[in-house]
């Protein structure tokens, strides 16, 4: 690799060098009025809509008040993002832990790994008519199914990591008569987080479609069921809050794992910083 | 030779093996009372499935609608992502809206769109457009942005324009981007196809799988999961291929196949 690179090199002066003419103020400041120019837009675009389809903005937000003081809009929103945050972690534990385990023990890899592929290459949406046909209506169908549909990217990417981790590390600790568990919990998982955090994040996604999907297929609790109860019953003002406030749901939870995701990867994204310096 | 033989073998008794449980589980096990079809039953009738027309219908309409919104998504995410890549104040102008747009899964706009669109395809296909489209065009402008600098210099240099600059030199360097953004988008497509006929009435294999568990016909629906799960093998591997195939001159990919 010695002899390219003087190339990368004089690549990377040139791109530190700056690239553009526009002011650093200018493009700042089309970063901050871009969305409020957009919100700006919709509001006054909306203002006197008489499109049953698109309700003014005003009209959507003075519903959303009123809606945030019932307690039945609430128990929605808690059942929703409680069912998300439960099943996301249930899906985490256990595949870390049967990542781990298939990372680890090669022939059991062998055994089960085509079958995971097959389940994993199935659409997650379609497990929920499964189990609600096998368990019913209730709660756990949708709290089995978001877990399980949250497990595969996990689990595979678990799997990914633990075998990708540098040789050198399984020497070095063996070298130091470091215990396997020991091993596994200070230097394998570690040296793999970087894959696990991003399958993690695959995981959060799939946990949310999955989330409103198990609530819109007849359930009759949950913010999705309240949103397709709303465009059922031509509540429009209705259906545009569930709509916001799943978008909101779905923003926000990624960027708390972003936030997450770089606590605890500080060291590899560091490392990365350098490398890319260097 | 022997070790990858033995994994296929081993592969393929842990698959007979999951068959053999869900069979036995469903027949004599604990879960024999409960409405799980045997895995023989399902399978049967997966295979009478093939034979009916309506199973390539609803396969054609769900496959249509993957790939119509698929390419939308292409040629609009491109385009978009090579504004983006090439003009910062473009690049800053909509980073906002797009970081807010990309967590957020079509099924969320799912109740607007079928309301303004209707059950039919178009509806599927603008859904998949949307779950689509934002990765492609980050991944584009990510491409774009990362062109060599003295690659463009020297096309410069040569008296280049600025179209035969992008036609040349930004799109061939940022298509290994756009490459793995289809790639991970193509399962995405079919995901959101199923999605909309599932949740949205629209047609294709999602409708199918409603309408066997409305009539409570388990065996029905396990098959027509099943069908679903080779469907998305295929699609996997194909583009899997394809991307190999169609860059397998960019030195990404030459390192590969080494």
């Amino acid at each position: 690799m010695v002899f390219t690179s003087s190339i990368p090199a004089r690549t990377s002066v040139a791109r530190r060098a700056g690239r553009s003419g526009t002011p650093r103020w200018v493009l700042i400041g089309t970063e901050v009025l871009v969305p409020i120019v957009l919100l700006a837009l919709w509001w006054v675009a909306s203002a006197n809509s008489t499109n049953a389809f698109f309700p003014p903005l005003q009209v959507i937000l003075e519903r959303l008040v009123q809606l945030v003081q019932t307690p039945a809009f609430l128990v929605d929103v808690g059942s929703s993002v409680g069912n998300l945050l439960l099943s996301f972690v249930l899906a985490s534990v256990i595949g870390v832990l049967l990542g781990a385990a298939l990372g680890l023990v090669r022939p059991l890899a062998w055994f089960v790994e085509p079958t995971i592929h097959f389940f994993r290459a199935i659409p997650p949406v379609a497990l929920v008519p499964i189990f609600v046909s096998l368990i019913g209506f209730g709660n756990e169908t949708r709290i089995i199914s978001i877990t399980l549909a949250a497990l595969f990217p996990v689990l595979i990417s678990t799997m990914d990591g633990i075998r990708g981790t540098e040789p050198t590390l399984a020497m070095v600790s063996r070298v130091y008569r470091i215990g396997w568990f020991d091993r596994l919990v200070s230097v394998t998982l570690p040296a793999a987080s970087p894959r696990i955090l991003s399958g993690m994040q695959v995981s959060l996604i799939t946990a949310f479609v999955v989330m409103i999907a198990s609530e819109m297929l007849g359930s009759s609790t949950g913010l999705g069921a309240a949103t397709l109860l709303a465009q059922q019953s031509f509540a429009i003002a209705d259906m545009w809050v569930g709509i916001l406030v799943l978008g909101v749901i779905g923003y926000a939870t990624t960027a708390v794992f972003t936030l997450f995701r770089r606590r605890v990867l500080r060291w590899y994204l560091a490392s990365q910083q350098q490398e890319k310096n260097a | 030779m022997r070790v990858p033989l033995l994994r296929t073998g081993a592969g393929a008794a842990g698959a007979v093996a999951a068959l053999g449980a869900w069979q036995l589980a469903a027949t004599a096990g604990p879960l024999a009372d409960s409405p799980l079809p045997s895995a023989a039953d399902s399978i049967g009738r997966l295979a009478g499935l093939f034979a009916t027309p309506e199973l390539w219908r609803a396969l054609g309409d769900t496959v249509v609608m993957a790939v119509a919104g698929l390419l939308l998504a292409t040629v609009v995410g491109v385009l978009l992502g090579v504004g983006i890549g090439t003009s910062p104040l473009a690049m800053h102008a909509t980073r906002v809206p797009l970081e807010f747009l990309k967590p957020i899964p079509p099924i969320v706009i799912l109740p607007v769109v079928v309301l303004v669109l209707g059950p039919t395809m178009a509806m599927g296909v603008f859904l998949v457009f949307f779950g689509c489209f934002v990765a492609i065009a980050v991944q584009s402008a990510a491409g774009v942005f990362d062109t060599d600098p003295v690659a463009r210099a020297t096309g410069r240099s040569y008296g280049m324009g600025r179209g035969e600059i992008l036609t040349r030199i930004v799109l061939p360097s940022a298509l290994p981007y756009i490459g793995t953004a289809i790639r991970v988008a193509a399962p995405t497509s079919l995901i959101v196809a199923v999605v909309a006929g599932l949740l949205g009435g629209g047609p294709g294999l999602g409708q199918s799988l409603l309408l066997a568990q409305i009539s409570g016909d388990q065996a029905q629906l396990f098959a027509y999961v099943l069908a679903l799960g080779i469907l998305g093998l295929l699609v996997q591997g194909l583009s899997q291929w394809g991307e190999r195939r169609l860059l397998h001159w960019h030195p990404q990919y030459r390192k590969e196949a080494r």
